[in-house]
C-alpha cells in the first residue's frame, strides 16, 4: 500500500459518510419548509407551529443543568417504541375532560426557537415532550389551587414533596412524585428574607422570616418546560404532520 | 558479518535511547496528568452512580447535580484521561516507527500543559451550569477550538516524523496512528462548526453531536487502542504479526464501517430515516474489524501464555483485545431494531461507552505505558503487586460495570415498553443495578489510584534502576523480553 493510495482511501471511506450523514442532511434539514394544510383541510396556507416562553433560555439551561440525562424529549414512531401508548406522554388521550385524542409522534417543528434538540441519554424520569400540556391538565382534574409554574418549581425545589396526582381515568398514568428518583435543584433557589407578604417565594415553611426564592435561571427553566406543549403547536396540524395513532384515516 | 550486525544493533540502541531521551518530558506529563484526571474522572463517576440510586446524595453542592456530575464525569475520562494517554502513545510509537527524533518535545510540552488547563476550565465551567448544554459535547463552545489548537501542536511533529522517515516498509500501527491523526481534527472541526458556530436545526445539531461521540471513539480511540496493540503484541513476544492481509482487512473495514458510527442515539426522532439506521449498521459492522484484529492479534501472541501471563504490557494489551471481541458481539445484539428500542434510552449505553473506553481503549493504553514508561526514564516498575492490583480490579471493576449497566438498562427498557407497568417500575428497576455500578466504580477507583501512584513513582525516577524488567512472575528462568537490555530489538515489529 502506497502512501497516497493511503491517503486516498482515507478521504474516499470518510469523505462519503462526511456528506452523507452530516453535510447533506445537516443543510436540507437546516432549509425546512412551511408545510400547507391539505385540500380536504378546513384550513388554508401554511402551518405556523407557535410557542410560548423563555424558549431558547430555558433549552440552554435545560441542557446546561443536565436534565436530558434521565429525560427525553422524543416520542418514538411505534416501530422504534411505545412511547405513544405510554400515558399522557404523546399528548391527552379522548376522555370525559378531553374532547379529542391528540396524542402524536414528535415533528421536527417540536424544537423550534431551540439551539440544540434536548432527545436525551437515558429515561429515568418520563419523557417530557407533552410536559406542560400534560401538567396543566393533571391540575385542573386534580382541582389544586397551585399553578403550574408553581408545581414546576416545586418539583425542582424538591421533587419528592410535591403532591401525588391521580388520573383514574386514563389508568395508572400519574406523577409520582413522592418516589421520584429526581435529585432536588436547591442550586437554582435562594433562601432568603421574607418581606411583606414573600410574593414568588415557595410555598415551603422554612424558619420564621425566610423564604425559599428561585433564581432567574429557575423561572426561565420552568418557562421552557410548560412550553413543552406537543399536542397541537398552537395551531391545528396539518395532515402531513399528524401522526396520531388513533386518528381516523380520511377514507374511512 | 557478525561484526557488522552487532555494529547496526548498537547504533539502533542508541538511536532508540535518544529518541526515548528526546521524548521524556512531554510523555511522561501526558500520562501521569491523564493517569491523574483518570482518577478524577472515576471519582466523579462513583458521585454520578451512587445519585442514581441515593438521589439526595451531596445535592448540598449544587455543582455536583446529577446532570452535571455525569457530563464531567465523561467528559474529564475522554479529554483528561482518554486524549492525553493517546497522545503519549501516538508521539512515542510514531518517533519509534519512524526512527526520527523529536525535536519538538519542549512545544508539545507546552501545549500539553495548555491542554490540561483547557480541559480543567472546560470541565469547571461544566460544574457551574455554564455548559454548552449539548449531550455528548458539554465542554463551552469556546474550549473546541483551543482543544484543536493544543491538539496540533502536540501531534503535528508525528506527522512530520512519519513524512521524514527513511524510506520503507510502513508498519501495520503506523496506518492506524496515522489515520486518527488525520480522523482526529476532520472529525472535531465538522462538530465544532456544526454544532456551535452555524446556526442548524436543533435535531441535526444532536445529531453531529452524537456522530462526533460515535467517531470519537470508532476513528480516534480505536485506532490508537489497535495500533498501540499491533505494536506490543509481535514486539513482547518476538513474533511477526501473524498476518498482514487481515491486518489489511482489519484497518480498511474500521475506516469503511467506523465513519457511520454515532447517529443511532437519534434513533425514532425526526431525522431522515436512514442516519439511525446508518448508526446502527456501522456499530453492528464493528463486529467485522473486531474479529480480524482480534484474531490476528491473539494468534500473535497465542502459544505464549507465560509471556502474557509475566508481561504487563501484553496481558494489558491481550485483555484489551479481548474486550474488543466482548464489544463487538454485545454491539451486534445491541443494536438490532428490536434490541434498540430498550437500549435506546438506558444504561446500557453508558454500559457500553464504559466498554469502550475503560475496556478497549483504557486496557491498551494501560499496556502501552507500561511498556513505554520504563524506556523513557530509564527506570524499571517498582512493584509488581500494584500492577496486579491494577489489572484484576480493572478487569473485575469493568466487568462489573458493563454487565451490570447492560443487563440494569435491558430490564428497564423492557419496563419502559410495557404498557402494563406503571413507568415508576423502570426507574425502581434502573436504581438497583446502579448499586452495582457504584461498587464496581469502586474497584476500578482502587485499581487506578495504585497506577497513577506508580506512574508519579516512576516520573519521580524512584523506579528500579535495574535493566530486568518486572514481570508478574517473581520465579523466571529467562527474560520473556529477550536478551538483557535488549528489550525491543525484534526485526519483526520495528519494521
Amino acid at each position: 500500500m502506497t502512501f497516497k493510495a493511503f491517503i486516498i482511501g482515507l478521504l474516499a471511506t470518510f469523505g462519503i459518510p462526511w456528506l452523507l450523514l452530516v453535510v447533506v442532511p445537516y443543510s436540507t434539514m437546516r432549509s425546512l419548509g412551511p408545510v400547507e394544510y391539505g385540500k380536504d383541510s378546513e384550513f388554508t396556507g401554511a402551518f405556523v407551529p407557535k410557542r410560548d416562553g423563555r424558549i431558547k433560555e430555558g433549552s440552554r439551561i435545560f441542557g446546561q443543568e443536565g436534565c436530558a440525562l434521565c429525560h427525553t424529549q422524543v416520542i418514538r414512531p411505534t416501530y422504534a417504541g411505545n412511547d405513544v401508548h405510554r400515558g399522557e406522554w404523546a399528548g391527552l388521550r379522548k376522555s370525559s375532560s378531553v374532547d379529542e385524542d391528540t396524542r402524536r409522534e414528535t415533528i421536527a417543528q417540536d424544537f423550534q426557537q431551540e439551539d440544540v434538540a434536548h432527545i436525551g441519554q437515558t429515561r429515568v424520569g418520563p419523557d417530557l415532550s407533552n410536559f406542560g400540556r400534560r401538567l396543566e391538565h393533571y391540575l385542573k382534574l386534580n382541582k389544586s389551587s397551585r399553578t403550574p409554574e408553581q408545581w414546576a418549581l416545586m418539583h425542582l425545589y424538591n421533587p419528592k414533596a410535591v403532591p401525588r396526582y391521580e388520573v383514574p381515568e386514563t389508568g395508572a398514568q400519574i406523577i409520582t412524585a413522592w418516589k421520584s428518583a429526581c435529585p432536588p435543584k436547591s442550586g437554582l433557589f435562594a433562601k432568603v428574607q421574607v418581606n411583606g407578604a414573600g410574593y414568588g417565594n415557595l410555598p415551603v415553611d422554612i424558619e420564621a422570616g425566610m423564604g425559599i426564592k428561585p433564581s432567574d435561571r429557575a423561572r426561565a427553566l420552568v418557562s421552557y418546560l410548560l412550553s413543552l406543549k406537543k399536542d397541537t403547536l398552537g395551531n391545528p396540524l396539518p395532515d402531513a404532520l399528524n401522526f396520531n395513532p388513533k386518528a381516523p384515516k380520511s377514507e374511512e | 558479518m557478525a561484526e557488522n550486525n552487532s555494529t547496526a544493533d548498537s547504533k539502533d540502541v542508541v538511536l532508540r535511547s535518544s529518541i526515548d531521551r528526546s521524548l521524556r518530558h512531554p510523555v511522561m506529563f501526558l500520562f501521569a496528568s491523564g493517569a491523574l484526571w483518570l482518577v478524577l474522572s472515576i471519582v466523579l463517576g462513583l458521585v454520578a452512580s451512587a445519585k442514581k440510586h441515593n438521589p439526595e446524595f451531596l445535592t448540598c453542592f449544587s455543582w455536583l447535580d446529577a446532570g452535571k456530575v455525569d457530563a464531567a464525569h465523561m467528559s474529564a475520562m475522554i479529554y483528561g484521561w482518554g486524549l492525553q494517554a493517546a497522545f503519549g502513545i501516538i508521539i512515542w510509537l510514531m518517533a519509534r516507527l519512524s526512527r526520527k527524533e523529536c525535536t519538538a518535545s519542549g512545544i508539545i510540552l507546552w501545549a500539553a500543559h495548555v491542554w490540561n488547563a483547557v480541559v480543567s476550565y472546560g470541565i469547571i465551567r461544566i460544574m457551574m451550569g455554564e455548559g454548552s448544554g449539548v449531550t455528548y459535547m458539554e465542554f463551552p463552545s469556546e474550549v473546541w477550538p483551543l482543544l484543536l489548537v493544543c491538539y496540533t501542536t502536540i501531534t503535528i511533529w508525528s506527522l512530520v516524523q512519519f513524512q521524514v522517515r527513511d524510506a520503507g516498509h510502513v508498519y501495520v500501527s503506523q496506518w492506524y496512528l496515522l489515520a486518527g491523526l488525520l480522523w482526529f481534527p476532520w472529525i472535531a472541526v465538522t462538530a465544532w462548526v456544526f454544532v456551535f458556530l452555524m446556526d442548524g436545526h436543533p435535531l441535526m445539531v444532536a445529531g453531529v453531536a452524537g456522530w462526533f461521540k460515535g467517531t470519537l471513539f470508532s476513528l480516534f480511540f480505536l485506532p490508537v487502542a489497535l495500533g498501540s496493540a499491533y505494536y506490543l503484541a509481535p514486539k513482547v513476544t518476538g513474533r511477526p504479526v501473524y498476518s498482514y492481509n487481515i491486518a489489511l482487512f482489519g484497518f480498511w473495514s474500521l475506516a469503511v464501517f467506523g465513519p457511520w458510527a454515532g447517529m443511532e442515539k437519534l434513533f425514532g426522532a425526526p431525522v431522515p430515516q436512514f442516519l439511525p439506521y446508518a448508526g446502527a449498521a456501522s456499530m453492528i459492522l464493528i463486529l467485522i474489524p473486531a474479529i480480524a484484529v482480534g484474531y490476528n492479534i491473539i494468534k500473535t501472541v497465542i502459544g505464549n501464555s507465560e509471556v502474557i501471563a509475566e508481561s504487563p504490557s501484553l496481558r494489558f494489551t491481550a485483555a484489551g483485545v479481548v474486550l474488543f471481541l466482548a464489544f463487538g458481539g454485545l454491539s451486534v445484539l445491541l443494536h438490532t431494531v428490536p434490541a434498540l428500542k430498550l437500549t435506546q434510552f438506558t444504561y446500557t449505553g453508558y454500559g457500553f461507552d464504559i466498554l469502550g473506553l475503560y475496556g478497549v481503549f483504557s486496557l491498551c493504553a494501560f499496556g502501552a505505558i507500561y511498556f513505554i514508561v520504563p524506556r523513557i526514564t530509564r527506570r524499571e516498575w517498582l512493584s509488581r503487586r500494584f500492577i496486579k492490583w491494577h489489572f484484576f480490579c480493572s478487569i473485575y471493576g469493568i466487568s462489573s460495570v458493563v454487565i451490570c449497566a447492560i443487563a440494569g438498562g435491558l430490564s428497564q427498557g423492557q419496563g419502559i415498553e410495557d404498557l402494563s407497568q406503571p413507568f415508576g417500575t423502570m426507574a425502581e428497576r434502573a436504581s438497583q443495578f446502579s448499586w452495582g455500578v457504584t461498587l464496581a466504580w469502586a474497584f476500578i477507583l482502587f485499581a487506578n489510584f495504585f497506577f497513577c501512584l506508580h506512574l508519579f513513582l516512576m516520573w519521580a525516577r524512584l523506579g528500579r534502576r535495574s535493566s530486568h524488567p518486572t514481570l508478574l512472575d517473581a520465579h523466571h528462568p529467562t527474560s520473556p523480553h529477550g536478551p538483557e537490555g535488549e528489550v525491543d530489538n525484534y526485526s519483526s515489529a520495528s519494521a
